[in-house]
């Protein structure tokens, strides 16, 4: 037993765990949760922050959803989209679990939305069409704020969204075109020279 | 349907008659194409990404265990699924002749003996057989089987270094495989599959399967395997061990 321990442990010393064969699904698909995590830990706080409004939810939803997503890696079948299976995860959490308790929170914010999250831009004014587009995003219903979000923000399809938050597409259409409506005041600003202004 | 650039961007900035609105949001149904069209010519979607792709401005602290947390409730289903498709997969791919001339349903231990046959010596070369990870692996087997797998007795196997335990699935029924190198690196593996009460005991038997030697037994509700690297393989030396130690 100690004999074995200790070449265990040099064999583990040497080689990092990589999957070889394609039967290992415990090791690889482990890896290529944590992998994602990594890669996709800023759309999935952000995603957080459009489904409750606030910050520290958003802080709370990912690292449970990234605790819960490690749990669930044996689920894995596809490496291709595990940053729409994040956001899954995120969206359950939220609905079954955050969000009764966040509501008053969120109405909180609603009123005051944390305009503080915009960093400060090259001048004064991008920041402060910057923080009116924020505040109007933030201030749009849920269901239109994920929608916008997914859609607008983090460049999934129509009918990526719509699968992602189980609704038919025409929904999402629906749901972005209210947003926009919402949104036209803002965007009474010249939206090219926003962009420009913002730095993209 | 064909809608001009004027058209889609007039529906996007909610100036749209109607008809027309009516028409895109039916046609976006199946026409990936304009789907894309009317994404990108969106005024409104590079204006919001601007503002939220920043935010937040740091990589958001996540605090991970260093292992995978085991999730009781709904772990064994997904990895069940998994491993029955990636094990048929690999047996199908090898065992195409085996079925043209067999017509019999082959039986849980020529499947495993098939699989185990496309191991080689890298397969087994860098798994992570730390400690903690055999644990955890051997934690999650025996849970599955329903029966301690005498991991000390695995470990002290002469001329073995233990691998890995991994549970596979066989017609519903758990089959553990667990892995071991020889000095030569090569690859032999014990499996375990639950048969259920009233499965008929079986004495040793030794045959050559798919080019490898194996050597199977049953007893007590457990089907018992081991499985050598090639047909050459001595089996013996385990052989008595396991038997002994896997008496029911």
């Amino acid at each position: 037993m100690s004999v074995l321990t200790s070449r265990a442990r040099s064999v583990n010393d040497k080689h990092t765990q990589v999957a070889i064969y394609s039967m290992s699904p415990d090791i690889s698909s482990e890896q290529a949760v944590r992998g994602a995590i990594q890669t996709h830990s800023k759309r999935v706080w952000r995603f957080g922050l459009a489904l409750s409004g606030a910050s520290d939810v958003a802080d709370d939803l990912l690292q449970s959803t990234c605790l819960r997503a490690l749990e669930r890696h044996h689920q894995v079948t596809s490496y291709d989209r595990l940053d729409s299976w994040l956001m899954t995860i995120c969206r359950s959490i939220w609905l079954n679990e955050v969000r009764a308790r966040s509501v008053r929170k969120a109405q909180a914010l609603s009123v005051t939305p944390e305009a503080e999250l915009i960093s400060a831009g090259p001048d004064s004014e991008t920041n402060i069409f910057a923080a009116e587009v924020f505040t109007q995003v933030m201030q749009l219903p849920e269901a239109q704020r994920e929608t916008v979000m997914l859609v607008f923000v983090e460049g999934y399809s129509y009918r990526e969204a719509a699968a992602l938050l189980e609704v038919p597409i025409g929904t999402i259409m629906s749901r972005l075109s209210n947003a926009r409506q919402k949104l036209k005041n803002v965007m009474q600003h010249d939206a090219a020279d926003a962009v420009r202004r913002s730095g993209k | 349907m064909k809608f001009s650039d004027e058209t889609l961007k007039a529906y996007l900035e909610g100036n749209a008659d109607a008809a027309d609105a009516a028409a895109i949001e039916a046609a976006i149904e199946t026409d990936l194409a304009l789907e894309q069209r009317l994404m990108t010519l969106d005024p409104l979607a590079p204006v919001v990404q601007s503002v939220f792709e920043n935010i937040p401005t740091d990589a958001p602290q996540i605090e991970l265990p260093e292992t995978a947390p085991v999730d009781t409730a709904n772990t064994s289903g997904g990895l069940w699924r998994m491993m029955a498709v990636a094990a048929s997969v690999a047996v199908v791919a090898v065992s195409a002749t085996f079925w043209a001339t067999r017509p019999e349903p082959m039986g849980w231990a020529e499947q495993a003996a098939i699989y185990q046959s496309l191991y080689s010596p890298d397969t087994i070369a860098s798994l992570d057989n730390s400690p903690v990870t055999l644990n955890a692996q051997f934690a999650q087997a025996e849970e599955q089987l329903g029966r301690s797998l005498n991991q000390g007795a695995l470990e002290a196997l002469p001329g073995l270094e233990l691998k890995r335990a991994q549970v596979l699935s066989f017609k519903g029924k758990p089959l553990i495989q667990v892995v071991f190198s020889d000095s030569q690196g090569q690859p032999l593996a014990f499996c375990v599959i639950r048969q259920g009460e009233g499965a008929p005991a079986k004495d040793v038997k030794l045959a050559a399967i798919s080019g490898v030697a194996t050597a199977t037994w049953a007893q007590d509700g457990y089907g018992y395997m081991l499985i050598g690297s090639s047909e050459q393989t001595d089996l013996e030396p385990q052989l008595d061990i396991l038997t002994t130690t896997f008496a029911g």
